[in-house]
């Protein structure tokens, strides 16, 4: 072997440390934002399943009550979301919404005799970082935790709460299957059995779109599933999905992928992955010669920076989200006037201000309401939510193992106005309409 | 075993000529990265982890001059010229340059005396320090991007390989009015209605019809688009893929033909030799990663602007920087135009892999070809592999 053999073989291994190093350290986080695996249907060229948990089961109790609030002591309640990493604006506005919540309940009157202290935890959107938070919070004294946006993250503060008794109030995960770890798991969002039906059949209905094509993020979870919700959703409503690729969140080229796509001739392209790699997609397909060519997706285009990276190209695309800026529905205007005062007259960039603000108002209320000021007694107060006014829409937990059945709206990407608004309310379907 | 006749019926011949052209355009990046690699490795036979997150800096510093140009994505520029972007590329060069020389000079430099292994370690850690560090000082959550109305050489140059059945299109063109005459009542119609998507029923009808029509001028067209064949040549890729050609020329000449290039290669031949023959070792070894660097700025730049949209976080040099290095030791490390030869190799490999539907391996492909070169010729492509005698 001479030297310079032996130093390229060095530098391969050292190459492999380097890369798990990388990996380890967590440079993407596994699974930001809300994650999904659906288990309904397959897609045509899709040979992987659906990455795995246990279909929907008997939801457990927890094995011990919670802590409860002794007389004239703090009510302390965790708000986790990440506020370091990738992920920084979801988790920001979540607990922004948060804080607006317990402002909003103090002057309503809040809880006699004690005061509430809101424990804020940083995720650092990483799960791992995510289950630290939630231990830490369970530690300090919380009766409940409110968060995450990222169902992945999510699991994990479930799963440390769970042995405690103590209620998990999630904002923005959407995975399906999130809310089985227990029936002290609740959201308040919608699931992703949801949002690949509506996008489907809106294509299907009011695009009139009859052949379309998939790109998948093969490093997302989320994606995968989420693809598999709106091929299966497509194809019973009598679409054709002609073609399905695959690319990796952190890829920048897409030719490749598009030229394959294009040959398959569709009308339309649903792009289950985040905002991120969606906008170059979008520009790589326009610049390949796709000039009439919809593209659609899901709530992980929610980020204003899907218009830089997107540009032109995105504009006039329509995407799955909770609510809208625009929605006139009362609790919708109240809650923008309050934002724009505390945020120099800006609306919030993303949903997950409005969700989280939902999630935090809820807690307390049903706290208010709840027989005594404990895990448990909050847990059953949850349980029996019906019809609670949000922000984001009503929300009833009742009998619905944590996931509330709310309606899906679909926005328009549009040029922003004045106001920075970029969404603009196309339709809106409640779950029974896409079943 | 059905794997072959699944392997052929994926493939799509009428779409191979773009993918190769794909391709190239692609290899043009890794190749002009390979160059900086080779470059390091040839002098001072150390493998410069460190260099993606150079290339990651000069994506930065592209980004930041076209903020300062009034390209901020608050702004609304109108038009733009080749001197931003040149302006653009000169910055992305010069800071690449310089942190070239400063990672040397602080992070290799005390480690030349020691094992190789040590600077090899040295070379990761300053690659996570970056990559890291960068996330405190840099715009990274959410992701930033070069508006792509910066880059004046929008749109394609398209090369037709054969023309279009003349009935077919014909034929699409006689259903175009049928599609304009039905999306016109529907128009007509919305200005009644509450919005596009909340329609009376005389409104889907209408709208149901406008679609169905569209539907079928859409079919004939495409299939009168089938008919033909083009390569379509994205200007601003075309525009990377010369510099790398040029800049791999200029580097062929500078160290084959002048005189420092030729303390260049007796550095790489041996060092303590070099420098007894009057060489500044020193001074060569910052030559080199200056050269190395700044290709790597250059290359950050061409991407982040061509390729509009592209995301820039401080993992933005990771992948890249592995593939270039795969690039690197496929055309022989140490050799310049072998570099840019495993660039493209590389590059039309990738798309080749999609080609054949399997876009999931699309990223996999590479370590693949490292196995197999390392496996089957160690000494790459264009590399010696003569066996030294000791």
């Amino acid at each position: 072997m001479t030297k310079e053999y032996f130093s390229i073989k060095l530098g391969v291994a050292a190459l492999a440390l380097g890369m798990i190093a990388a990996s380890g350290c967590g440079d993407k986080p596994a699974d930001p934002g809300t994650t999904t695996t659906t288990t309904t249907g397959t897609t045509a060229t899709n040979t992987d399943k659906p990455a795995g948990d246990a279909p929907a089961g008997e939801r457990k109790a927890p094995p011990v009550d919670g802590p409860k609030v002794a007389d004239g002591e703090d009510i302390k309640i965790s708000a986790i979301g990440s506020l370091t990493g990738d992920q920084k604006p979801w988790g920001t506005d979540s607990l922004d919404g948060a804080n607006m919540a317990l402002e909003d309940f103090n002057k309503q009157g809040g809880i006699p005799g004690h005061k509430i202290v809101i424990l804020p935890g940083d995720s650092a959107s990483k799960p791992e970082q995510a289950q630290t938070a939630a231990e830490k919070a369970i530690a300090d004294g919380a009766i409940a935790i409110v968060g995450e946006v990222a169902s992945g993250h999510t699991i994990q503060i479930a799963k440390s709460a769970f042995p405690k008794g103590i209620p998990v109030v999630a904002v923005g995960a959407t995975k399906t299957t999130l809310t089985n770890e227990g029936t002290n798991v609740f959201r308040v969002c919608y699931t992703d059995d949801v949002q690949g039906p509506v996008m489907a059949k809106f294509a299907y209905d009011k695009l009139g779109l009859r052949k379309m094509a998939m790109m998948t993020d093969n490093k997302q979870p989320y994606s995968q599933g989420l693809s598999a919700s709106f091929a299966a959703a497509f194809k019973k409503f009598g679409g054709e999905i002609v073609d399905e690729q695959k690319y990796e969140s952190g890829n920048t080229q897409f030719s490749g992928q598009i030229t394959q796509l294009a040959a398959k001739q569709p009308d339309g392209m649903f792009l289950s992955g985040y905002f991120t790699e969606v906008g170059p997609i979008a520009q790589a397909a326009r610049q390949a010669g796709l000039s009439k060519v919809k593209f659609l997706g899901g709530d992980g285009w929610d980020s204003p920076s899907l218009l830089t990276s997107g540009g032109d190209a995105i504009i006039g695309s329509y995407f799955c989200n909770h609510y809208n800026n625009a929605d006139d529905r009362p609790q919708v205007k109240t809650f923008e006037e309050e934002y724009k005062a505390k945020h120099d007259g800006k609306l919030p960039g993303t949903t997950m201000a409005a969700l989280g603000y939902d999630a935090m108002m809820l807690t307390l209320q049903r706290l208010k309401a709840a027989k005594s000021l404990s895990s448990k007694d909050l847990i059953a107060s949850l349980e029996d939510t019906t019809d609670y006014k949000g922000i984001t829409g009503d929300i009833t937990l009742k009998g619905m193992n944590g996931n509330p059945p709310k309606r899906a709206i679909v926005v328009e990407v549009a040029k922003p106005d004045a106001q920075g608004q970029w969404q603009k309310f196309a339709t809106a379907y409640t779950p029974d309409q896409v079943k | 075993m059905h794997l072959p006749s699944v392997l052929v019926a994926g493939l799509d011949f009428s779409t191979l000529p773009q993918q190769v052209v794909n391709g190239i355009l692609l290899g043009a990046i890794y190749a002009l990265i390979a160059l900086g690699y080779t470059m390091v490795y040839g002098v001072l036979k150390l493998i410069n982890f460190a260099h993606g997150e150079v290339f990651m800096l000069g994506a930065y510093t592209a980004l930041f001059v076209s903020w300062g140009l009034g390209y901020k994505p608050t702004d609304n520029p109108t038009g733009s010229s080749p001197f931003n972007l040149l302006l653009m590329l000169l910055a992305s060069m010069l800071v690449c340059a310089v942190i070239g020389v400063l990672i040397e000079r602080f992070a290799y430099r005390p480690m030349r005396s020691q094992a190789r292994i040590a600077s090899l370690i040295t070379a990761i850690g300053m690659s996570l320090f970056l990559q890291y560090g960068g996330q405190l000082v840099l715009p990274n959550s959410p992701p930033q991007n070069i508006a792509g109305k910066i880059n004046p050489y929008q749109g394609n140059i398209a090369i037709p390989l054969r023309g279009k059945n003349a009935d077919l299109v014909a034929q699409a063109a006689k259903a175009k009015p049928a599609f304009d005459q039905a999306q016109a009542a529907f128009q007509e119609d919305l200005k009644h209605e509450k919005s596009e998507f909340d329609l009376t029923p005389q409104g889907q009808a209408l709208s149901d019809a406008a679609h169905k029509a569209e539907r079928t001028y859409n079919d004939l067209q495409n299939k009168a688009d089938a008919s033909g064949l083009q390569v379509n040549l994205p200007q601003g890729q075309m525009i990377m893929l010369v510099t790398t050609l040029v800049l791999m020329g200029l580097l062929t000449y500078l160290v084959m033909y002048t005189k420092r290039g030729r303390a260049m290669r007796a550095v790489s031949h041996d060092f303590d030799s070099a420098a007894l023959m009057g060489v500044n070792v020193n001074s060569i070894v910052t030559f080199t990663f200056i050269l190395g660097s700044s290709l790597a700025g250059a290359g950050a730049m061409m991407n982040a602007t061509f390729l509009t949209g592209t995301k820039i976080d401080t993992f933005f040099g990771m992948l890249p920087g592995v593939k270039a290095f795969v690039a690197a030791v496929l055309g022989g490390i140490g050799n310049i135009p072998g570099a840019v030869l495993g660039g493209l190799l590389m590059g039309v490999a990738e798309t080749l892999v999609v080609w054949a539907g399997y876009s999931s391996y699309r990223d996999a492909i590479a370590f693949v070809i490292l196995i197999v070169v390392l496996l089957f010729r160690p000494g790459g492509l264009m590399g010696s592999s003569k066996v030294e005698k000791v």
